[in-house]
């Protein structure tokens, strides 16, 4: 099949290109793609867009298939996509529009120290937390459950952490759905993706994921951020994790069941991992049942790393000093949520496969401190550039059924930046900017450069200049921990 | 003939696999997926760049049925990946019992990991994956998502 090129695209504006239904004969609906010229060649060679272009052929599918600024090529769907479907008119429900790490997320706890306060303190709370938060591969954690336990988290999710004393009930209320999936039923999460997290709560897991202690260093909406609780110079926590091999499991089960439920509609697929049921079929509620349970799971996970950051805090810093949640956001999601389509609200099921959320003031879904200015969304760059909160917006809603990007995007591969960057030079030079790293392994740091992925930068700057979402505050790391 | 080969993917990671028949095609995917994860165990060195061991310690019988013989490839995979993730094994050679495009039975043999060098493997996904014949040979690409 053609990839799309710049010139099959029409230009909207500066950061949003349509590929038209004239493109390909299968198309449903238009592609939309924010993103710069410049940023189009990082892509135009791999899959990207013609992996967003095979987005559109899912029926019930609205609007358009939108990519966001961080666009890369995955499996299915791209990294960075976005589709609603209509499940009132045949629309239909893609684990692989989700993606394997169901309700991979982060969550941004703010302190109230300041950076330069405790600047002397963090090689050491850096080793601690390193200590006291597992991450790598496979690695379990200290937390142990049995399976009726673990089935009562996979029903309540963070609640039922908060109800055994792990962390606090202001933590899950500033969790995207309060840290529970109302749908989620455990008996249809399979034995294998229980035995495949069961001892994995806690920890963060290895690839991308991390742990970071961020400075504000800059605020550009003073009204947002004190809303959000922000201030210059104050210490931040960023946790970046998700369900574990429990939420992997689920999606590897869900794909093959709806193969062997629907196989007459596997030859006509552009691609096996976009197979997919109705919303209103057994595979397709069951499936979104699962996903809830493991989306809880995820914020389950949070929540008890959280709880380890916080006891951290606590030893150093003493009992008093305040560790809270501003927010805990997904980026590998589907939910029900109502949007308005030419002038009807539409109940859509809405999948967000490297994307986030980014819903505008007033919106019920937003916590109630961020009513006035929309709820916060996360951009999280590289571990040594910066981090981003911005803020969802009106604009969000109109355009991109309330989402935004959520990284920066690779532009490398693994074998490549392990093949241009050394691990121990990277380390050393990231010490040198004055930012302090517990990793497992050098080459699993060298696959995290900053190098491999797009420039945070201009990824913000098109969700900012389109109007999905406005900058609120940058982040720089002070301590980056990594897995392998 | 090479058993298997890295190639280039910007997010995740993808082998090309090879085999004489795809019994063999099969044997080399399992070796391939274990391999990506660059494991350390006992009784076992690096020579050309790939894990030899002295003996397997561990087995599992593994039981597939299929639409077809890609589908049969991604969840016997996903099997193993299962059972090494459960149980912290690799494996690394197999028996099979019964082998058509739409069923197996295979026994895997293993041993327990130490470590695991490079990264956590989520899944193994259908993206690029169709078995063929090229020139006598069975081939496939696999995408592993990390």
């Amino acid at each position: 099949m053609n990839i799309p090129r710049l010139t099959d695209m029409i230009r909207i504006s500066d950061y949003l290109y349509e590929i038209p239904t004239s493109f390909r004969s299968d198309m449903n609906v238009p592609a939309r793609v924010y993103m710069t010229e410049q940023m189009y060649h990082a892509i135009k060679d791999d899959r990207s867009l013609l992996q967003l272009v095979n987005m559109t052929t899912l029926p019930g599918i609205q609007k358009y298939a939108i990519a966001m600024p961080d666009i890369h090529q995955g499996y299915g769907f791209p990294i960075g996509g976005v589709a609603a479907t209509d499940i009132q008119a045949g629309g239909v429900i893609s684990p692989g529009g989700i993606g394997y790490d169901i309700n991979c997320g982060v969550r941004l706890l703010k302190t109230d120290a300041l950076i330069s306060d405790i600047l002397s303190d963090l090689p050491a709370v850096a080793t601690a937390l390193f200590r006291a938060v597992p991450s790598g591969v496979g690695r379990g954690g200290s937390f142990t459950c049995s399976l009726d336990e673990l089935d009562q988290i996979l029903l309540h999710g963070a609640h039922q952490l908060v109800k055994q004393g792990y962390g606090t009930q202001e933590d899950r209320e500033f969790c995207q759905a309060n840290g529970r999936m109302m749908y989620a039923n455990p008996e249809l999460v399979s034995y294998r993706a229980k035995m495949r997290g069961i001892d994995q709560l806690g920890t963060l897991g290895s690839g991308n994921h991390f742990l970071e202690i961020q400075m504000v260093d800059e605020i550009y909406d003073d009204a947002t951020a004190h809303a959000y609780g922000l201030s210059k110079n104050m210490a931040t926590i960023m946790i970046h994790c998700g369900s574990r091999g429990l939420g992997h499991q689920v999606c590897t089960d869900y794909i093959k069941i709806m193969h062997d439920a629907f196989p007459q509609l596997v030859p006509t697929l552009a691609d096996r991992e976009l197979i997919y049921a109705p919303a209103h079929s057994t595979p397709g509620k069951n499936y979104v049942a699962a996903l809830s349970a493991a989306s809880n799971f995820a914020w389950a996970n949070r929540h008890l790393i959280t709880h380890a950051v916080r006891k951290v805090w606590h030893t150093f810093f003493g009992q008093s000093a305040s560790v809270a949640t501003l927010y805990d956001l997904s980026h590998n999601i589907g939910e029900y949520e109502i949007h308005e389509i030419d002038g009807v609200q539409k109940q859509l099921f809405v999948h967000r496969k490297g994307a986030t959320r980014a819903f505008g003031p007033g919106r019920p879904e937003v916590p109630t401190p961020y009513q006035s200015v929309g709820q916060p969304v996360f951009i999280p760059g590289t571990m040594g550039t910066a981090s981003y909160v911005l803020a969802g917006t009106s604009q969000s809603m109109i355009q991109s059924f309330g989402s935004s990007c959520h990284g920066a995007g690779r532009v490398w591969s693994r074998a490549h930046a392990k093949k241009r960057v050394q691990g121990a030079t990277l380390r050393a030079s990231l010490e040198r900017a004055g930012i302090i790293v517990r990793s497992g392994s050098d080459a699993g740091l060298a696959e995290e450069a900053p190098s491999a992925y797009k420039d945070i930068e201009q990824v913000v700057t098109v969700m900012h200049e389109t109007g999905i979402a406005k900058k609120v505050a940058r982040l720089r790391p002070r301590v980056v921990i990594k897995g392998e | 003939m090479i058993d298997f080969e890295l190639i280039p993917h910007t997010a995740d990671i993808k082998i090309r696999v090879y085999g004489i028949s795809k019994e063999q095609l099969f044997l080399h995917a399992l070796q391939g997926m274990f391999h990506v994860l660059g494991p350390t165990a006992l009784g076992c060195v690096y020579r050309n760049d790939r894990l030899v061991c002295q003996s397997y310690t561990v087995q599992h019988d593994i039981v597939i049925t299929a639409l077809d013989v890609d589908s049969l490839l991604v969840d016997f995979l996903s099997e193993a990946l299962y059972l090494s993730d459960v149980h912290n094994y690799i494996y690394l050679d197999m028996k099979m019992h019964i082998f058509s495009d739409r069923q197996l039975h295979a026994t895997v043999y293993g041993l327990p990991v130490i470590s695991f060098e490079i990264a956590e493997l989520k899944a193994v996904t259908y993206h690029d994956l169709h078995i063929q014949q090229i020139t006598g040979i069975w081939q496939t690409d696999i995408v592993f998502d990390i």
